[in-house]
């Protein structure tokens, strides 16, 4: 099958997007926290898991999706998120912790919830897979033809939430697809010490449901991948189960040394480029240079501008904690006891 | 909101299960949106009567029995919710949380607050919570405490039927998560016999309770007994007979727990000046001591006894003579009074 | 006691003794007490022989005049459990 033009263009420019902005986050991080590494100092405090090398899966996944489907992604979100269409500037916001966030800076970057694309990510390994098994049950319930679709680590296969997750779906033949983004380490775990299933697209069969691997860091394969799962969901056809090879080029999270992984590993990561690899595809496809350096520019202009926008936004006021436990009056619906005359009844 | 008219006298009464289904089914007619998730739902109508008569009126679909896998529904039904359904998801019983309670505290209850109120998770979650029929530690929990402790889920514990269906119908139509915990043995069934008082008249139309509202269940002015759930009966029984000893009782009934209503137990405090706090749910760390703590913080001067009647800090045990033991009875929450001086 | 023409008796009779093997059961919850009005089809109370719980009826409109096997009270199939008075 090939991919039009437009589409690998678009793919092509997710990709170049979040690769630069997750360069451009990991400078902004490491400000401040040079040379001893203080976590909660500086303009990004925290924790901070970057995408880097795992651009493909978002982009050759989220070509498929509509703003009504639902994503949910773990704690390495922002490849997604760009992907799916959140909003640039208040996600960047709310990273660095702004009032202007997508959560008013109460989030941070591993809880960012954009409702109008229907993206959320979530810090607990394969926490997303239920509620995206939800939001397809709530679709099939609606005779919608939208679909929902979990991220999740190959890390995460083990975890309680996504095996479960995958006989919810099966047994009630809901639209959902699960996306596991293999990129060998689950922090400083390699894969063959953690699970027996080393391709863990396998799991799939041991719940009566499809499962699809795609070996190669390879935007236009995940892309074709995706397409069958997707199709198959939107047709009512069950869930399916992909995973993708992709690489992890910076640590686990930003501060991690990697002293666990060899320098060979690291290397061979990095020769498995896929934004290179898409490049090619579109160079093949007669694209010129001077077009992939455009859309290179143009990311690169949106994600700066989007980064200065986000550190001019001013930082919440404190009392702001108190605010958004609930959307409702604690009291609920009503502030008013009914008054009814209640006879008799066991006294 | 106006006060409403007084009604015609209700006589009609109904079991604490039977007023509960009422408002689902109510609910469920109004609102596609609403549909009923758990285990042994469907045909069985909840071991504890949950769902007793729905599914002939609504079907598989609505009222929809799930495989063994909280974690899964109970996820599912945040995610549904975050769509704009409103589930009604339930945990057989509350000690089943366990397997699940990372979509419960971490999901359900912080989306709200980590979207900045961008999402909202419109479900509730019922569950069975109580012992006294024998069923040990793993099934016998009522855990008020660990819910009412971790922020973002509004906690609702009615002890009758009135208060059950009041409370249910605005449970259902929050937009906020809301965790429905009732008694098993409050709920009518046959097989486990309820104490006098959960049964009462209950009206036929819908109506709503405000959460935060503790009610006096029986007034009095010598010493304040506050207290949920069963043991709002066991306390009014109490108050019976103490005050054949001039003993007069003012026995409130929270019946949310978030948010709770400090202000009813101040007020009464403040005429008492003697407090007794009854719970179902471990001694330390829970109920008793935030109520003693919250009138303290409040009428500390106006305060001059403390009670604290609970289980004792151990797993709840088989035998009988050990779990009557643990479980606070009538004559525990007498004693106490009497001990007060 | 007053005439009983227009008495009409509450039975622990109905389709359901055909799933039962026993004779005996026991009166578990009333809905309604003496003196209330009720309405044909009006569940007025809940028995229950073996496992099974059965919701009673009211076959007819009317005013509950005498309650005849109260709560925990036990019954034989065909007993009276209460009078209506009908009307």
């Amino acid at each position: 099958m090939v991919v039009n033009t437009p589409r690998l263009k678009e793919m092509y420019e997710d990709m170049v997007t979040a690769r630069y902005y997750e360069e451009r986050l990991q400078e902004e991080y490491l400000e401040g926290k040079q040379p001893a590494f203080d976590i909660s100092a500086g303009p990004i405090p925290g924790e901070l898991h970057l995408a880097a090398g795992q651009e493909a899966s978002g982009a050759g996944v989220c070509q498929h999706l509509r703003d009504d489907d639902t994503v949910t992604a773990p704690h390495r979100p922002h490849h997604i998120a760009i992907a799916k269409g959140v909003d640039l500037k208040p996600m960047t916001a709310e990273i660095f912790g702004r009032e202007s966030g997508l959560g008013k800076g109460k989030g941070g970057h591993m809880h960012l919830f954009d409702p109008d694309v229907n993206f959320a990510c979530s810090g607990i390994i394969a926490e997303g897979c239920p509620p995206a098994v939800g939001a397809g049950l709530a679709a099939k319930k609606r005779n919608a033809d939208s679909v929902a679709v979990a991220f999740l680590g190959e890390g995460a296969i083990d975890q309680g939430a996504f095996l479960e997750s995958l006989n919810l779906a099966a047994v009630q033949n809901l639209p959902v697809v699960f996306v596991i983004e293999d990129n060998d380490w689950a922090i400083s775990m390699p894969k063959e010490r953690i699970t027996d299933v080393q391709v863990g697209s396998d799991r799939a069969g041991g719940f009566e449901l499809p499962g699809v691997r795609v070996d190669q860091d390879d935007a236009v394969a995940i892309y074709d991948a995706a397409r069958e799962a997707i199709g198959r969901a939107r047709d009512r056809n069950g869930p399916t189960l992909i995973e993708v090879q992709v690489h992890r080029r910076m640590g686990h999270f930003m501060g991690d040394p990697q002293t666990y992984r060899s320098e060979a590993d690291q290397e061979a990561a990095e020769e498995r480029d896929s934004i290179e690899r898409l490049a090619g595809d579109l160079r093949a496809d007669g694209v010129a240079d001077e077009t992939l350096e455009e859309i290179r520019t143009a990311a690169h202009e949106r994600v700066d501008e989007a980064i200065e926008w986000a550190k001019d936004q001013p930082e919440p006021d404190p009392a702001d904690a108190h605010e958004d436990v609930f959307v409702n009056p604690p009291a609920g619906v009503t502030e008013t006891e009914p008054d009814f005359e209640l006879t008799g009844g066991d006294d | 909101m106006a006060q409403q008219e007084p009604q015609r006298t209700i006589e009609r009464e109904l079991t604490m299960s039977r007023a509960m289904v009422e408002a689902i089914g109510h609910e469920m007619r109004e609102n596609d949106d609403v549909f009923y998730m758990g285990e042994d739902v469907a045909d069985y109508g909840g071991i504890f009567d949950s769902t007793e008569g729905l599914l002939d009126e609504f079907g598989y679909d609505r009222i929809m029995d799930v495989p063994i896998s909280e974690t899964a529904y109970l996820g599912a039904a945040v995610g549904a919710a975050q769509s704009g359904m409103r589930p009604i998801a339930e945990l057989m019983f509350v000690d089943f949380f366990g397997v699940a309670m990372d979509q419960i505290y971490n999901q359900m209850a912080k989306n709200t607050y980590m979207s900045g109120g961008s999402v909202n998770v419109p479900m509730v979650l019922t569950a069975a919570v109580g012992g006294t029929y024998n069923d040990a530690a793993q099934h016998s929990q009522t855990l008020y405490g660990t819910f009412a402790h971790l922020p973002g889920m509004k906690v609702v514990v009615p002890s009758t039927a009135y208060d059950a269906k009041g409370l249910m119908h605005n449970a259902i139509r929050d937009d906020d998560p809301v965790v429905y915990m009732f008694h098993k043995r409050l709920m009518g069934i046959g097989w486990m016999p309820a104490p006098t008082g959960p049964k009462t008249p209950v009206p036929e139309d819908d109506y709503t309770i405000p959460f935060g509202s503790a009610d006096v269940k029986r007034e009095g002015s010598d010493v304040t007994i506050v207290t949920l759930g069963l043991h709002v009966h066991r306390a009014l029984e109490a108050a019976e007979s103490l005050a054949e000893d001039g003993i007069s009782a003012e026995v409130i009934d929270l019946r949310t727990l978030v948010p709770l209503d400090t202000e009813t137990v101040v007020d009464s405090v403040r005429t008492t000046g003697s407090l007794v706090v009854v719970d179902e749910d471990y001694r330390s760390f829970g109920v008793t001591g935030e109520i003693v703590a919250s009138v303290a913080d409040e009428a500390l001067d106006d305060l001059d006894a403390v009670e604290r009647v609970a289980l004792p800090d151990v797993p709840i045990p088989y035998a009988r003579p050990m779990e009557d033991e643990v479980i606070p009875d009538t004559d525990d929450i007498e004693t106490a009074v009497q001990e007060l001086e | 006691m007053s005439d009983t023409t227009d008495r009409v008796a509450v039975t622990a009779d109905g389709e359901w003794t055909a799933d039962v093997d026993e004779e005996e059961g026991i009166v578990v919850n009333w809905f309604a007490s003496e003196g209330a009005s009720v309405s044909e089809g009006d569940t007025l109370c809940e028995i229950q022989v073996e496992k099974v719980s059965i919701d009673i009826l009211a076959p007819t409109d009317g005013t509950i005049a005498e309650i005849a096997r109260r709560e925990d009270d036990e019954f034989t199939i065909g007993d009276t459990l209460a009078w209506i008075e009908s009307g």
